[in-house]
């Protein structure tokens, strides 16, 4: 038998191996005390020394801390319920975050083999683009011998559904993607290579989980039964399981084998087109092949494309691969703002801890006594020391309970609130569950060593401890503080503020024409006769044609350097009218007029940037290998560009040839909302084929914002509760300060002193911690809010009354925190105060 | 302040359990008779008190070179007697042959430094 049993053993008899021992030392004291020697030692302590040598004394020590931390807790529930709650509420923020982050890129998604998906995304250098052409897929996925599989989908508008007034979101897939994933059907079949690979094959629709409850009532016979989606008879083959996991996070409703697109979207050539950018490229990693690996061999069949069709691939392009086994797809970008936000986490934390380590000296105090008798009764520092840390952490743990149940109950809410896919669930995983552990025990250190090593130490409590929490938690709170300040200020200018055109009145209209085979002759004459046809309809004011219109999916952007700073630039192509329609003020020189080449219109803010002080009409601006001529100047308006304050634009003729790409935008003269039925009643006269994407961009602008408004109002709900945190935190301090010099204050009033230098002795000792830690934060938000530049929709990331306001608002909440507890200072009976010392 | 319990009655370090695994080689004895026993022999030289003896015999448990068992004593008491086992020979034999080993080669340096 080892040791190592030997010792369990003795752990298992161990109170009866403890009674045989003290008999033996009994003994042995009373055959001395025959011998007629006396022993003086002290038995039980000669006991315990003996007992040590199996090891186990710890486990004694620790269960009797227990119990006496224990003990303690529950003799001060008012104590325990605010440590607690502060404490579930710094934790259950972290664990919300985290458990969100875990679920988005942590958590494989439940489908065959998710280690080995890949996102696969076209980069060159200088530009990115996360579609590719049809055929470039169709090669990459018949030479490639790295990659087991390769996948794709394609996107398109919503799609008309039987006679519903709601358009569906609908989505081609190859027919791979199924069997690839290993997705079984909750009814009927899924798409598969054999039945749905070729064109010729019958048409079929495999429907989500949730449209067939919303819009067939969970009936299962649906399976088989013959629809129509945009006027086309096809067969719904299939349901999609309740916890459907798709490849980043794409959920449509409806999907399509892609070998029928042309026969959904009649007339158009995108599988055949090699320079439409069109599907998302997804694959499967070979067995053993790492991703790097399969991106050198991709990389060498981009050069083989290359030299087939130069125009279908860029510059050294190369695809980019990305993990994409998970929710979302794990991109660097992604990591950014994780540590962004995890900033923000750890600051609530530490005001939680600055707190609590707040609560924990003072309650110090009152147990100076206590811990005193301990020390002169012979109780070791160590043991002191170990006792308070457990104490610490019995408090930490219930916290992380706590933290953990609140977490996971607001992830939940989230969950439902967002419609997340039903597959993600808010239970707790072993992570989260390892980062709840990890953030309670980095906390219990944070509050519970501080004190516990000074109170182990009998020092004077040195006030240089209370001034740096004190400094901590201003710091921390200024910065969440300004961080929601500004975005609720972001929200406020999104919301309220124009955007530099009147979007209120406006729809578009995309009628998609190059995805149905026009020929730009065809397409001119198309949009001729739509726009005559809207012009005559009553309420309608004025229409206009425009490449990328307002809030468009896709999105066209430029890097220029000017003068050493970067500038993004939005370029368009429009037709005679767009500014009026558009409602936007042409500043100087002319609108377009038919015709008009190498002619160029440009925003205010590109203007000034370009030519400042200067006239810029009739200047020259670079476009390729030509140089057009300014012919105008109009307003600012970040018509695709929202967020970013920093955009400029400019304006470009159509080409002829790019007739077909073009999307209608129409003024109207009062609320649009009846109009989209008439709209889609002259394009059924006009060509049935098409099925046109009618948006109003009132309800377009107000999607947009909502997401913004919903995380500001998170952030700004965080905010507060930290700085209800530090106003509590502050409260408890300064009402220690007072309690502790209570006879000084008295004496001073006795003495006559006059009530205001009392309070400004009390409350000096906290100026200079307020101070730094304020701008210690105004300093720390600054450099941090450059990073949510792009979130803050036009409000500057140094907004002035962003900044003052929050450090207003702090600094009210802590004079009122200092001030309450430090007027009890002057109510003081001054009589009884000094008789009770 | 703790109790800093040094019997200080010339006993090398490290030499008890030696001592004791000898003494308990000729048959179980109980914890006083142990102490002495060394106090008999080593001709009242050295004095084993209990804050040393007792926690040596748990470690000795514990090492498992002996074990106690329930045994009648002089007094007519009940009290635990400790034995030596196989392994604890094993011990003892090894202890010793370290011993002389040292004392040997100390020996030769006084002798002839």
């Amino acid at each position: 038998m080892s040791e190592f049993f030997r010792r369990i053993r003795y752990l298992l008899n161990r109170r009866r191996l403890q009674a045989e021992l003290e008999s033996d030392m009994d003994f042995h004291r009373e055959m001395a005390a025959r011998a007629g020697r006396s022993n003086f030692g002290n038995g039980l302590r000669l006991r315990e020394q003996a007992r040590e040598a199996w090891g186990w004394t710890w486990l004694d020590r620790l269960v009797q801390d227990l119990g006496f931390g224990a003990r303690i807790l529950v003799r001060s529930p008012g104590f325990t319920v605010i440590a607690v709650l502060v404490l579930a509420v710094g934790v259950g923020v972290n664990v919300a975050v985290f458990g969100l982050f875990n679920l988005l890129a942590l958590k494989p998604l439940p489908v065959r083999d998710p280690e080995s998906l890949v996102r696969l995304e076209r980069h060159a250098p200088d530009r990115y683009m996360d579609g590719m052409a049809y055929p470039s897929f169709a090669f990459y996925r018949d030479h490639t011998k790295t990659l087991a599989a390769a996948m794709a989908t394609l996107g398109i508008p919503p799609m008309q559904f039987e006679d519903d007034l709601q358009p569906v979101s609908a989505s081609f897939f190859t027919p791979n993607y199924f069997t690839e994933l290993g997705t079984a059907a909750a009814y009927g079949r899924l798409l598969n290579p054999v039945q749905d690979g070729s064109a010729s094959d019958a048409p079929t629709l495999v429907v989500s989980y949730g449209f067939w409850q919303r819009r067939f009532g969970g009936d299962p016979s649906v399976v088989g039964r013959v629809v129509h989606l945009n006027k086309k008879p096809v067969t719904i083959v299939g349901v999609l399981p309740y916890t459907y996991a798709g490849l980043g996070g794409h959920q449509p409703d409806l999907v399509i084998p892609i070998a029928q697109q042309p026969y959904f979207i009649e007339g158009s050539k995108v599988l055949n087109d090699p320079l439409a950018p069109s599907v998302q490229m997804w694959g499967r990693l070979a067995p053993g092949v790492t991703a790097k690996a399969a991106e050198e061999e991709l990389r060498a069949l981009t050069t083989e494309l290359h030299k087939q069709n130069p125009k279908q691939t860029w510059e050294k392009e190369y695809l980019q691969s990305s993990p994409g086994g998970h929710q979302q797809v794990v991109r660097p970008d992604l990591y950014r703002s994780a540590a962004m936000v995890s900033v923000l986490m750890v600051l609530i934390l530490a005001v939680a801890c600055a707190n609590l380590g707040g609560l924990l000296l003072a309650r110090a105090v009152t147990r100076e006594r206590e811990i005193g008798i301990r020390f002169a009764v012979g109780a070791g520092r160590m043991r002191i020391f170990r006792q308070l840390c457990t104490e610490s952490l019995l408090l930490a743990a219930l916290g992380a309970a706590a933290g953990l149940a609140l977490g996971c109950t607001v992830l939940r809410i989230a969950l439902t609130a967002f419609d997340a896919p039903k597959w993600l669930s808010a239970t707790p995983d072993w992570r989260v569950l390892a980062f709840a552990g990890g953030v309670t025990l980095a906390a219990a250190l944070f509050f519970g060593l501080a004190p516990a090593l000074q109170i182990a130490r009998q020092r004077q409590y040195k006030t240089i401890a209370r001034k740096v929490l004190v400094g901590a938690q201003v710091a921390s709170s200024c910065v969440l503080l300004i961080v929601a300040g500004l975005l609720v200020r972001a929200t406020q200018h999104a919301l309220y503020s124009d955007p530099g055109f009147g979007y209120q009145r406006l729809i578009s209209i995309s009628p998609q024409l190059d995805q149905h085979g026009y020929s730009p002759a065809a397409a001119t004459a198309f949009l001729e006769q739509m726009q005559t046809r809207l012009r005559a309809t009553p309420g309608i004011r004025s229409t206009a044609l425009v490449w990328l219109a307002p809030m468009n999916h896709a999105v066209a952007r430029e890097d220029w350097v000017v003068d050493g700073r970067n500038v993004s630039v939005y370029p368009n192509q429009i037709a005679p009218g767009f500014f009026q329609t558009m409602g936007m003020p042409l500043l100087a020189g002319r609108d377009f007029a038919p015709g008009d080449k190498h002619a160029v219109i440009v925003s205010q803010s590109l203007a000034r940037i370009e030519w400042a002080g200067k006239n810029p009409v009739g200047q020259l601006l670079t476009n390729g290998d030509e140089k057009d001529l300014v012919i105008g100047v109009v307003g600012d308006a970040h018509i695709n560009a929202l967020s970013e304050d920093d955009a400029v634009e400019t304006y470009w003729p159509i080409p002829e040839d790019r007739m077909a790409g073009m999307t209608i935008l129409a003024r109207t003269a009062s609320d649009p909302a009846g109009l989209p039925v008439e709209i889609k009643a002259i394009n059924e006269s006009l060509d049935p084929k098409l099925f046109p994407e009618i948006r109003q961009l009132k309800i377009v602008y107000r999607e947009e914002v909502s997401g913004v408004e919903k995380i500001a109002m998170s952030v700004s709900l965080v905010g507060l509760v930290a700085v209800l945190l530090a106003g509590i935190g502050i409260v408890g301090l300064v009402a220690f300060t007072v309690s502790q010099r209570t006879k000084e204050i008295a004496i001073r009033v006795a003495l006559g002193a006059n009530p205001a230098h009392v309070l400004g002795a009390v409350l000096r000792q906290y100026v200079w911690p307020v101070a730094i830690g304020l701008v210690a934060g105004g300093a720390g938000a600054a450099a941090g809010s450059r990073l949510l530049r792009r979130a803050l929709y036009g409000v500057s990331n140094l907004d002035p009354a962003g900044y003052a306001g929050a450090i207003g608002m702090l600094l009210l909440i802590v004079s009122l925190a200092a001030l309450l507890p430090a007027r009890r200072a002057l109510g003081l009976d001054v009589a009884r105060t000094l008789h009770h010392e | 302040m703790p109790m800093k319990d040094t019997p200080n009655d010339g006993m090398p370090s490290g030499a008890l359990p030696m001592l004791i695994l000898r003494i308990l080689h000729s048959g179980p004895l109980h914890g006083y008779a142990i102490g002495q026993r060394i106090h008999l022999l080593s001709s009242e030289v050295l004095a084993v008190e209990e804050g040393l003896l007792y926690p040596t015999l748990q470690k000795m448990l514990l090492k498992g070179w002996v074990i106690a068992e329930w045994g009648i004593s002089e007094t007519n008491r009940k009290v635990r007697f400790y034995r030596l086992t196989a392994e604890g020979r094993k011990q003892l034999k090894s202890e010793v042959a370290g011993y002389d080993r040292v004392t040997q080669a100390i020996q030769s340096i006084l002798r002839t430094a």
